[in-house]
């Protein structure tokens, strides 16, 4: 394994405990809160049509929606990238 | 006063019977007063693991029923006294049981043992809701594998949600050669995920197939890691404090010198 993918390796390069761990840890969450995938997409579509009123389109493909399980409560972390703003504003 | 004891797992083949007949006789062995019963109706199984199966006469819907009488359906264990096994029966479905029907039973239990283990049907259907209707206290089985753990995760929920309080966890069927190289889920990962308390850990074991196939427990055999595994578990339940032995991987000497300067693995 060169030192770039030790750095950045993707699910290919890891262990299979290591990837059955971290799908466990999204899918226990999500069974928990009974989400399912279809509410997750409508949940991105939702989160940018009412960030589309503060800022610039954002494309609803691009947001990460993950439920993770914490030791007092558990979270959403929501990963909504934006698009760049003019520079000439 | 017996301590109901339920054994479940959510999904199937992940050991429960196994540990329920394991479990029974250690703590037989130990002195106490034990029954187990087979709540899988319609699925018997822990009668033939025991090997018991060519004693039954009645079963438990005989007792629900009222046709047999709780002493009559208790068949004594081949070695110990104090151990005895309620059947299910096998040509019922689930549906032939209550809940309400099997903390009636679990109750009359109670008076007579120290302990009564129930070993569940996979699922989480009305025959999994029939075994821990009576039970004080739910342990539950799982293997290192996302299928099972996935279960696992469904049945610590709905044991919460029938206020049985914090169930315990056992996993069963680990390969410390497969851990060690990152191809097997941990008990550290398996209890991270899941966040309930750990009562034992049961190392993959060729001996639990063979003890089996001739009807009996693996505990007997003193060379046996998984037989050891279970006499720790049953001494655990018995509240004594016994460390969690250290499943490692039968390696030769050389590997184990060459591994105390090399890498450490957890």
């Amino acid at each position: 394994m060169g030192l770039f993918d030790s750095l950045f390796g993707t699910r290919r390069d890891q262990r299979s405990a290591q990837v059955a761990k971290e799908r466990l840890a999204t899918v226990l969450v999500d069974d928990r809160y009974k989400l399912t995938p279809e509410m997750k997409e409508q949940m991105k579509l939702d989160i940018a049509e009412v960030l589309a009123r503060y800022l610039p389109a954002i494309d609803p493909d691009q947001i990460e929606v993950t439920l993770l399980r914490g030791e007092a409560s558990d979270h959403l972390k929501a990963d909504i990238p934006l698009r760049r703003a003019q520079s000439d504003l | 006063m017996a301590r109901i004891i339920t054994i479940t797992s959510g999904k199937g083949g992940v050991g429960k019977t196994t540990t329920t007949a394991n479990l029974g006789t250690a703590l037989a062995m130990q002195g106490a007063k034990v029954a187990v019963i087979d709540a899988d109706i319609g699925l018997r199984n822990l009668d033939v693991v025991m090997g018991l199966e060519n004693r039954i006469v009645y079963d438990l819907v005989d007792v629900v029923e009222g046709r047999a009488r709780l002493r009559q359906a208790l068949i004594k264990d081949k070695r110990l006294p104090e151990l005895c096994l309620m059947p299910a029966a096998q040509t019922r479905d689930k549906d032939a049981v209550s809940p309400a029907q099997m903390i009636e039973l679990t109750n009359q239990l109670r008076q007579e043992f120290d302990y009564v283990l129930i070993d569940s049907p996979a699922g989480i259907e009305g025959g999994f809701r029939n075994a821990i209707a009576g039970a004080d206290e739910v342990v539950i089985v799982t293997t290192p594998e996302v299928s099972a753990v996935r279960d696992a995760d469904r049945i610590v929920g709905l044991v919460e949600a029938a206020e049985k309080g914090p169930p315990s966890l056992i996993v069963n069927r680990i390969k410390p050669k497969l851990v060690n190289r990152g191809e097997m889920l941990s008990v550290d990962d398996v209890l991270e995920l899941l966040a309930i308390n750990l009562i034992g850990i049961v190392p993959d074991d060729e001996t639990i197939v063979t003890s089996t196939n001739r009807g009996e427990a693996v505990v007997y055999d003193q060379g046996s890691l998984a037989g050891r595994a279970f006499l720790n578990i049953a001494r655990r339940l018995a509240g004594e404090d016994v460390p969690f032995m250290a499943i490692t991987d039968q390696q030769s000497v050389f590997e184990r010198l060459f591994g105390m300067f090399g890498r450490r693995r957890s």
